[in-house]
């Protein structure tokens, strides 16, 4: 018998496809039931994260450093207790050069009590011996070649959309490779939930249209937020990019933050 | 089929195992992919619903003006029109949910402070005052009135 079609090749193929058409739907009803778990019920979805561009920017010019964003932000989020940030006001204190010295600056002084959340201490150098001061409120940079992103080795922290870098908690394990890679230090393990955090633009506020809490409780504006993709009339975000020189911080390590700064000083990293 | 079963045996046990490693990640791949991954790139696109479900905790100043239309109209009139009601009485969701004067802060002196203490690290448009001078023992608000603070009570 040197016919290629056999009566076995036949009947083998035959039955292959009838295991097939048995198990191909079982299969699909099993994977219906396993993903179960990874949807979550009653879900919104009238947000589309493809019909928005947000952006923060900074206007260090404004701030008088008094805490409320550092604060508000701790409180929306349920921020744990101890040095735990999701975004933090640095104080920068450069002293007057020593007398005969021939510099142009003197120390740089950087501190940052409780996240700045209660306000500044008392500056630590004499009134008279400061030659320039000024808060520098951080969060985190929203990089466009985000280094915690490519680091995680899950696929658990992504560039979203619409413009946040977010974390999935539910995929995290909390390697901490991300909090590592981030050279702004925006990231940090949450004690509790074991899994890491950062800013995230408030994403249930931004998501309804509010506006991220640091950005509401700021009594001067020094933080300005907007959606690039709808600009609203008199748009703060743009009027920021129009009325200001603006600067990004660590530009030499091409991370690209989409946060730009306006009114900081070169010491500012 | 006859070339590979000609194979040398450990030849053919290593090369059934390799089936076998794959056919079981591919078996786990279908099943435990979420369904929204890959919706928007090379993650779980419902993670995005997800943190977008969590609750407020400060409410926005629009809020506050549906009860207290009065105070919200008097703050944007003046120099404090920038401020938020939640940044000097603390976070209104609770609030806004069930109005009780248990549930906001109803704001002191020390509201006050946060940004108007000297300190010489704020930038020098911002009214600042030295407690020791400044304060003569009564309250901001027997000079000062923080909804309007051009006016004189």
């Amino acid at each position: 018998m040197n016919n290629p079609v056999s009566r076995r090749s036949i009947l083998g193929k035959v039955s292959v496809a009838v295991v097939g058409l048995l198990v191909a739907p079982a299969a699909k009803v099993a994977k219906a039931a396993v993903q179960q778990v990874f949807v979550s019920p009653g879900a919104p979805k009238s947000y589309d994260p493809t019909k928005h561009k947000w952006r923060m920017a900074i206007d260090a010019n404004r701030c008088i450093g008094c805490g409320l964003c550092a604060e508000a932000c701790k409180k929306e989020n349920h921020v744990p207790e101890g040095p735990y940030f999701r975004t933090w006001i640095e104080r920068y204190i450069i002293t007057k050069p020593k007398p005969g010295s021939a510099e142009a600056r003197g120390e740089v002084l950087v501190d940052c009590r409780d996240g700045g959340m209660h306000g500044p201490p008392e500056s630590p150098v004499p009134k008279e011996e400061v030659q320039h001061s000024f808060f520098v409120p951080k969060l985190c940079n929203l990089c466009e070649h985000s280094p915690c992103v490519q680091v995680c080795p899950v696929g658990a922290t992504f560039d979203a959309p619409d413009g946040a870098v977010l974390i999935d908690p539910k995929y995290c394990i909390g390697c901490g490779f991300c909090i590592q890679a981030c050279p702004y230090g925006c990231r940090f393990l949450n004690p509790l939930t074991k899994t890491a955090e950062k800013c995230t633009l408030c994403y249930h506020r931004i998501t309804i249209g509010l506006k991220p809490a640091c950005v509401e409780v700021c009594p001067t504006q020094a933080r300005i937020f907007g959606d690039l993709k709808n600009p609203v009339t008199d748009d703060p975000l743009q009027q920021f990019y129009q009325n200001n020189r603006v600067q990004s911080l660590k530009p030499h390590l091409g991370t690209e933050p989409r946060v730009f700064y306006a009114g900081i000083d070169k010491e500012v990293r | 089929m006859r070339r590979l079963l000609k194979m040398p045996p450990q030849i053919l046990r290593i090369f059934l195992l390799a089936v076998g490693i794959v056919t079981t990640y591919m078996i786990a791949r279908y099943f435990l992919t979420p369904p929204s991954f890959g919706q928007y790139g090379w993650y779980r696109g419902e993670a995005l619903v997800e943190l977008a479900e969590r609750p407020l905790v400060y409410a926005g100043k629009q809020a506050c003006e549906v009860c207290h239309p009065d105070a919200y109209q008097k703050l944007m009139k003046h120099e404090h029109k920038t401020l938020s009601c939640e940044g000097c009485h603390g976070p209104g969701e609770a609030h806004v949910k069930d109005p009780r004067k248990e549930n906001i802060d109803k704001s002191g002196f020390a509201a006050c402070l946060r940004c108007h203490e000297a300190n010489p690290s704020r930038p020098k448009w911002q009214k600042q005052i030295v407690i020791k001078s400044h304060y003569t023992g009564s309250k901001c608000t027997e000079c000062h009135v923080p909804h309007m603070p051009s006016e004189v009570p």
